[in-house]
């Protein structure tokens, strides 16, 4: 009889003890999530048979319009889009590459800026730019992008005669910043 | 949000496996032979208070709790998430069970034999969550020349009812076992297991890096339900389907007694040796290939323009292949096994006090093992228990169990008899109750039966 008074007892105590300490669910607005994510993005490798037309005059030329598919459901989330671009260039010309964002009717909406600038005879060269908060929306509304690649003029007037060897390295990724917060 | 937060605290209190650690051998109640078939028990007849003979509710997340997410502490909750993503483990996991009696009852054949039958509902519920699929949420896949594993990857959920009628025959008197016959109406069945492979990002060769898909192996498979057509879903649906109008199947259960010395007993019990034959709404898919990109390698050719992102995608779906299956499946049962050993001390029970009540001794203490083992996820747990007769209304069990959720699991039942009305209660993780939000499983477990003996 003493045990089942023990018994009774200790139960006693535990469901008068039972309770829970101070929580807080509230604080579950203040959660953030920060996840950073690579994407690889073009690439390519030019040389001189693709700077010069038939005729041997250099050219300015674009790639057709690439078509893109943005998930439109993380698009609250992303704080931040960084491009890297890693250029290598064994021409003695300079280029420029401008990145244009067209939408589905293919209407340029949008250029990456800066222009990326390659300097002549330049080894490997490292190039971030970020597409800020404010801008991100742009890229959601973009269908298609394109590049645009322009050989700037020799100093001296030479040109690039189809023999040369040279050649420009391209490499890219994007690096997506997202904060996940509760709503 | 604050339903949101409620949902994820339930999420955490609705807790612990599928071991029923205090019934198991207790008090000679009915419901332990849904353990343990082959268990003893001396009643004459009984039958359940129909959908409250036993409900049992149990669940839990191995990986951490309410509290150490929302403790009002003064830290930032963000810092406490990191916390408990930098101690999640190689993986982790989430399960809910619930089983509903809605019919039981037995009655004692002869001399030797015990004949017990009913109809539960049970629904339960795992999921397996690898570290590094945490890793790739929290973090992002920007660690370089990392795998991302999704090995172990895995899910099943399940909501069936269960007709069985078992019987527990008294060999000698040394020997007792038993068995049950089940018949399964799966109302839903789904599951995703096998899955295998990684995703790394690498440094490249043409590109700076190259991302990966290693190895990709994925099944999924359902049936009760079809996943793209769940209007019509209500609760009548499902009670139909668990009333023999579900996938059907059939499994056993198996269980013996055995005291090999006067005051020692040995017991084990195989449940849910069974499987259901998915033939109904059956929907399967396999995923399975290797993929490797560098990005779009830009052609520069004007008179040969390429559709690069239609190319990479088609290249995707080539290389990796979903295949949707419309076959029917078999799929198993997560079988349970207990085992236990025992040892009877204490004031010899006298005629007067307990009269019809089992056993000679007031006091039993003893070891308990449960393993679940399933194509999902397999887990063992260990047990001591003491347990005590007080007398013929109240008897009472304390367990300490070691388990994936925690290693210092005290659980604690009684069960009272007021004439033949009979009313037990269990529950675990009793050490959380002076912060339940701190807990990492629950498990309750309640009935009343009426149960007559002999001399009433």
């Amino acid at each position: 009889m003493k045990s089942l008074k023990f018994i009774i007892t200790l139960i006693i105590i535990l469901y008068f003890q039972s309770c829970a300490k101070p929580v807080d669910f509230d604080q579950i607005d203040d959660a953030e999530i920060e996840a950073n994510y690579i994407l690889s993005q073009v690439y390519f490798n030019l040389k001189a048979l693709d700077i010069l037309d038939e005729y041997n005059n250099e050219i300015e030329f674009k790639i057709k319009p690439i078509q893109v598919s943005i998930n439109n459901a993380t698009q609250k989330y992303l704080d931040k889009i960084v491009f890297t671009v890693v250029t290598e260039n064994s021409f003695d010309r300079a280029f420029n590459i401008e990145i244009v964002l067209l939408n589905e009717a293919l209407k340029p909406i949008y250029t990456i800026s800066p222009i990326i600038n390659i300097l002549p005879n330049s080894n490997e060269t490292v190039v971030t730019i970020e597409i800020p908060n404010s801008e991100i929306d742009v890229i959601f509304n973009a269908g298609f992008f394109s590049f645009i690649v322009q050989l700037l003029p020799s100093n001296d007037g030479s040109v690039i005669s189809i023999n040369n060897t040279s050649e420009l390295f391209f490499k890219s990724y994007v690096k997506l910043f997202f904060n996940y917060k509760t709503e | 949000m604050k339903n949101i937060s409620f949902l994820f605290f339930l999420a955490f209190l609705i807790g612990n496996g599928q071991n029923k650690q205090v019934l198991y051998d207790f008090a000679g109640l009915p419901q332990t032979l849904l353990v343990n078939p082959g268990a003893e028990v001396n009643n004459e007849f009984y039958f359940g208070l129909p959908l409250f003979s036993q409900i049992a509710v149990q669940g839990g997340f191995t990986g951490f709790s309410a509290y150490d997410i929302f403790a009002d502490d003064g830290t930032n909750i963000n810092l406490k998430i990191q916390k408990v993503v930098e101690g999640f483990g190689k993986s982790e996991f989430v399960e809910v069970n619930e089983q509903i009696e809605g019919l039981s009852g037995g009655l004692r054949l002869n001399e030797k034999n015990y004949l017990s039958f009913g109809y539960y509902q049970e629904f339960n519920f795992l999921t397996k969550i690898p570290r590094d699929v945490i890793d790739l949420i929290y973090e992002g896949n920007s660690e370089i020349n990392r795998p991302y594993s999704v090995r172990n990857l895995s899910s099943r959920a399940e909501m069936l009812g269960v007709f069985h009628l078992g019987i527990s025959r008294k060999i000698n008197n040394k020997w007792q076992a038993g068995a049950r016959a089940k018949l399964y109406s799966s109302a839903l069945n789904i599951s995703s297991k096998h899955t295998k492979g990684s995703l790394a990002t690498i440094d490249g060769t043409n590109n700076i890096y190259e991302q990966q898909l290693n190895n990709i192996k994925f099944l999924f498979q359902s049936s009760g339900v079809l996943i793209n057509d769940t209007d019509d879903l209500s609760p009548s649906y499902f009670a139909k389907k668990m009333l023999l109008g579900g996938n059907l199947g059939f499994g056993i259960d198996l269980g013996f007694t055995h005291q090999f010395k006067q005051q020692w007993t040995v017991s084990g019990s195989a449940i849910d040796l069974g499987f259901v034959y998915n033939t109904k709404n059956v929907e399967s898919y396999s995923l399975e290939g290797n993929f490797k990109v560098e990005g779009f390698d830009l052609n520069f050719d004007e008179g040969n323009p390429s559709d690069y992102w239609n190319n990479l995608k088609d290249r995707f779906n080539e290389e990796v292949v979903l295949d949707t299956i419309n076959s029917n499946y078999i799929s198993t049962r997560p079988l349970k096994l207990y085992g236990a050993v025992n040892y009877q001390f204490g004031k010899k029970l006298d005629d007067c006090r307990f009269e019809i009540r089992p056993g000679l001794y007031s006091n039993k203490v003893g070891f308990q093992l449960f393993s679940t083992v399933g194509s999902v996820h397999s887990y063992l747990a260990a047990t001591l228990f003491f347990e005590r007769w007080f007398n013929k209304y109240f008897q009472a069990k304390v367990t300490y169990t070691v388990d994936p959720y925690s290693f210092s699991n005290l659980g604690a039942g009684f069960s009272t008899q007021l004439g033949p009305i009979n009313l037990y209660l269990m529950a675990d993780n009793l050490l959380y109750l002076n912060n339940i939000y701190a807990v990492k499983s629950a498990n309750i477990l309640l009935g009343v039966n009426f149960i007559f003996y002999d001399k009433y």
